[in-house]
């Protein structure tokens, strides 16, 4: 049996790691892994890049970031498989009254859009990381209604298990945090849904699978490995039939809320779900559409080129 | 541990601006994180470039109180360092500009520690990053801290040279603690696990007349026969007898 610590975040897209344990998926290609559930996603980078870690679920940007050397230590993670698709939910508190109705992305931004020109201060709006799909597609959803996300509000970073504390005790006015925080925050009457962030791109990318980049070169079998039991797990996960499972296994082993997790998984009553069936191999496109975002906000200086998107996935982003 | 105090302020001050205009400032994606520039925050950070004082002002978030303070102890006994903290329900970027530390110590098991990835400090027209504390030339320190469980970032340019001390008593502390408390916890349990069986073997005693090598024996062969540990088979005895008991 190989010895393997899976890094993993609170959050309804690390199901795929909580099943595959429960159910012996990673028993069953030989190896021993131990999920290591992280308070913060700086704890994931950091674990990778110190060796504290051999392999995570971590959040699509902040793998690009590392590679990249936007965030210290530079590390060129291997990423060999996508994980999940979609999941996030826009949330307003009471303070932003507009109709939360329109399941139509272009609708509520100019709603979003007209209450912002009638507040005097810019309003907080937390995000979970800097570098994270939600920062992004919150920015490319206000831009596209001629918000300018640096002037008109104030982006804060906030920890997804604690956005809808902060929402409900009004420190920020609204959120983008991925399942189950927005459903966990509708059902407790802290803030209304607004949008999915599918409705602001359909399907796009939200977590990956990282390697330690030094574990990988030592272990190239046993990554294989990992993917084709994640694979499996995965395809447990986008059955609607498994999900009341699934769910109160991510209550039970993730302390998750459980009704809130179900709603956000397959066949859920959630206005957005966290697909998994769909993930597979990381879509190249996918990459370059959040290059061109990171490059669009100045993240990424012009005479320091990404890498190209088409450097096979196989190695590192 | 070197004395801060003993470094000329006015060039620690100049190095501070060549630092930032070296670029270090590229770290945090410009425009990314326009948060945080209360106004409050641009006075209280001025301070931090233009005058810094010779003392070094180190942030301290850590919710063990007990830990916390022995750190405390141990740095300012060491050198003079200023240690602040973060007041209760205050968000730690909050801490961060109201106090315009020059390090940061944070506790990796917070999960608030997201909030200062990207986070700049804004000061005159020049922003100042908050940058983690990485010496790539030292993979072992590195290793050491992560695996103590602290990790610690420069706010403005401070010097690593600087804070590397200031971390290595932290990750020291952290260990010791750390220690010592899974020696008590093995200590514990062990004790918890030795009152479990006594209990288990009583009842047996009690109402399968057993003698006590006969109890003893009774739990071994069902947890050999059930690859269960012999204290797992007691609790389960004990749950069922409970159980019954009070049917």
């Amino acid at each position: 049996m190989i010895p393997i610590r899976l890094g993993i975040v609170r959050l309804v897209d690390s199901a795929p790691a909580v099943v595959g344990d429960a159910e012996g998926l990673f028993a069953a290609e030989g190896l021993d892994v131990t999920l290591h559930v992280e308070p913060s996603w700086a704890n994931i980078a950091d674990k990778l890049a110190w060796s504290a870690l051999d392999a995570a679920i971590i959040v699509a940007p902040l793998a690009l970031a590392m590679s990249l050397g936007l965030r210290e230590p530079k590390r060129r993670l291997p990423v060999p498989m996508g994980i999940s698709r979609g999941g996030n939910s826009i949330v307003v508190g009471p303070a932003v009254d507009i109709d939360t109705q329109t399941t139509d992305a272009t609708q509520a931004a100019q709603a979003f859009a007209a209450w912002l020109r009638g507040q005097r201060t810019p309003p907080r709006f937390a995000v979970v990381h800097v570098f994270s799909t939600h920062n992004l597609l919150l920015r490319h959803w206000l831009a596209a209604a001629g918000v300018d996300p640096d002037r008109d509000l104030e982006i804060v970073v906030v920890p997804p298990e604690r956005v809808v504390d902060a929402l409900d005790a009004g420190r920020i006015a609204g959120f983008c945090a991925g399942a189950p925080w927005g459903e966990r925050a509708a059902e407790l009457g802290a803030g209304r849904v607004l949008l999915g962030t599918s409705s602001i791109r359909p399907d796009h990318l939200e977590k990956v699978l990282a390697l330690a980049p030094d574990w990988r070169a030592a272990n190239r079998d046993a990554a294989a490995a990992l993917c084709r039991a994640l694979a499996s797990a995965q395809a447990a996960c986008a059955r609607a039939d498994r999900a009341d499972a699934v769910a109160a296994l991510l209550a039970q082993r993730l302390d998750l809320p459980v009704a809130a997790a179900r709603r956000a998984l397959p066949g859920g009553a959630a206005r957005e779900h966290v697909r998994f069936a769909a993930a597979g191999p990381v879509p190249q496109d996918e990459i370059a559409w959040l290059l061109g975002e990171m490059r669009r906000w100045s993240w990424i200086r012009d005479h320091e080129p990404p890498p190209d998107p088409a450097t096979p996935v196989e190695d590192t982003f | 541990m070197r004395a801060a105090g003993k470094i000329d302020a006015s060039h620690e001050a100049s190095a501070a601006w060549r630092g930032l205009t070296r670029g270090r400032v590229a770290f945090a994606p410009a425009g990314a994180f326009p948060s945080i520039r209360a106004a409050r925050g641009l006075q209280v950070s001025a301070h931090v470039v233009s005058n810094r004082s010779p003392v070094l002002k180190i942030l301290l978030a850590d919710d063990d109180e007990h830990r916390a303070r022995a750190l405390v102890d141990t740095l300012t006994r060491e050198a003079p360092v200023t240690v602040v903290g973060i007041a209760p329900g205050e968000m730690l970027p909050d801490a961060v500009i109201r106090h315009a530390p020059d390090v940061v110590l944070v506790d990796m098991t917070r999960p608030d520690r997201d909030a200062l990835e990207g986070l700049r400090v804004l000061s005159r027209e020049r922003p100042h990053p908050v940058v983690l504390f990485v010496d790539e030339d030292d993979t072992s320190f590195m290793e050491e801290a992560i695996g103590a469980g602290v990790c610690s970032y420069n706010v403005g340019s401070i010097a690593n040279a600087e804070v590397k001390p200031i971390l290595r008593a932290a990750v020291a502390l952290f260990r010791q603690l750390q220690a010592t408390r899974t020696a008590l916890e093995t200590a514990e349990a062990r004790l918890r696990e030795r009152a479990l069986l006594d209990r288990a073997k009583q009842l047996l005693m009690r109402d399968r007349r057993l003698t006590e090598p006969q109890a003893h024996r009774w739990l071994q062969k069902r947890a050999m026969a059930g690859g269960q540990r012999m204290v797992d088979v007691a609790e389960a005895l004990l749950g069922q007898t409970e159980r019954k008991e009070t049917r």
